[in-house]
């Protein structure tokens, strides 16, 4: 695959620093978590196709449960001491990792990373009084989904293996990430 | 870069999937639920569809991952699963519309674009969100193939049953449609801001 090769004919219609921006704006754009019905429906289906052969329990309640862990991992992760190094959460998954083994230093510099992209977005100044109606939009919507993480690791009912908290931790950084950036952007709009 | 190559699944996991095993399956569509939820809601722009379509991406998994042996990452297998599917999606569609591929870029006139939201002064996500669900579903689909994907223009060809020239006039359609909206963007865009990067 040679996306990045700068083919003349295929960016005709834009200059190269046009192509540019336009590529890194797109591959910025901000993804979404689907439904939580969705894995019920698909383990109903696949469970009627006879596609799998063990059942877990309580996994389908850790779709639809929660309240309580969450809140304390948050908790211990705004007071985790700051000298860490921050990992890049794309790069702490190692190959060999399974859900149940996962390093739990991995979990520990997500939730790191996560209180200090907290303590950041603190730091910008107060939002606009006035701002774009399609930003504001955003901004609620990836909140939306840092509380419905939230919410999904802090039920107290449910013990989640660490592979399965890392995978909530890494989502929240990166919706913690997107949310910096739009405030960021909106701050400097602000500026000017 | 995609966001499928970002995701690591230990081998031994992808085992256990590969026998069946509901947990492993469990862990494989929590990794990748919500790239191939994107994928397709982004091809579809319909909630419903890409729900549906993310089921069928991982059924379709659980219906072959024991032939997987590995020689490509297994992000980029789900990937091209949820993108066939995507595809599959939109030519059904297309077909109850009794409409060609090559006819979808006439769904929309030049004059459109300020109609559809396409902002003349964009500088934050929306917009260009607003602009790429504008587009014409075959050119919103291969740039994000060529563009965010990485996909060349033979894979795309491929993927659409086209020709590559049709993926690349596909292509530079879409430029020329988004090309108004990146000049304003470059234009207000300060030094190490980070407006274009979200």
């Amino acid at each position: 695959m040679s996306s990045d090769e700068k083919d003349p004919e295929m960016i005709c219609a834009l200059t190269a620093d046009e192509h540019a921006v336009l590529r890194r704006g797109l591959r910025s754009l901000p993804q979404t978590m689907p439904p939580r019905e969705v894995w019920t429906r698909i383990r109903q289906q696949a469970e009627a196709e006879g596609l799998l052969t063990a059942t877990p329990p309580s996994s389908r309640s850790r779709w639809y449960t929660g309240i309580g862990l969450a809140a304390a991992l948050a908790l211990v992760a705004v007071m985790i001491p700051g000298n860490q190094d921050v990992i890049d959460p794309t790069t702490v998954v190692p190959q060999g990792a399974t859900s149940n083994s996962t390093d739990l230093s991995n979990l520990r510099a997500l939730q790191v990373q996560s209180r200090e992209l907290e303590r950041d977005l603190r730091s910008l100044p107060a939002e606009p009084r006035v701002a774009r109606a399609g930003t504001v939009a955003t901004m609620s919507d990836i909140e939306s989904r840092i509380a419905a993480i939230d919410y999904q690791l802090s039920d107290p009912t449910v013990e989640w293996a660490d592979g399965d908290k890392e995978i909530f931790w890494r989502e929240r950084v990166r919706l913690m990430k997107l949310l910096l950036q739009l405030r960021y952007a909106q701050a400097q709009r602000a500026a000017y | 870069m995609s966001k499928f190559a970002d995701i690591k699944i230990d081998p031994g996991v992808v085992r256990r999937a590969a026998g069946g095993d509901a947990k492993a399956h469990e862990i494989i569509y929590r990794a990748f639920a919500t790239p191939v939820y994107s994928i397709c809601l982004r091809f579809t722009k319909a909630p419903a569809n890409a729900e549906d379509l993310v089921q069928e991406t991982f059924i379709e998994i659980m219906r072959s991952i024991a032939s997987f042996r590995g020689e490509a990452a297994l992000g980029s297998w789900i990937r091209r699963i949820a993108v066939t599917k995507s595809l599959m999606f939109l030519r059904s569609a297309w077909t109850k519309r009794g409409q060609a591929l090559a006819d979808d870029w006439d769904d929309m006139t030049a004059g459109d674009a300020v109609s559809h939201g396409i902002s003349s002064h964009p500088d934050d996500a929306m917009d260009l969100d607003a602009a790429l669900a504008n587009l014409p579903d075959v050119s919103r689909a291969v740039i994000w193939l060529h563009d965010v994907e990485g996909f060349t223009h033979k894979e795309i060809a491929d993927l659409m049953g086209k020709t590559e020239s049709f993926s690349k006039s596909q292509l530079s359609r879409a430029y020329q449609r988004l090309r108004p909206m990146l000049s304003a963007e470059k234009s207000t865009q300060p030094d190490g801001a980070a407006v274009g990067s979200y």
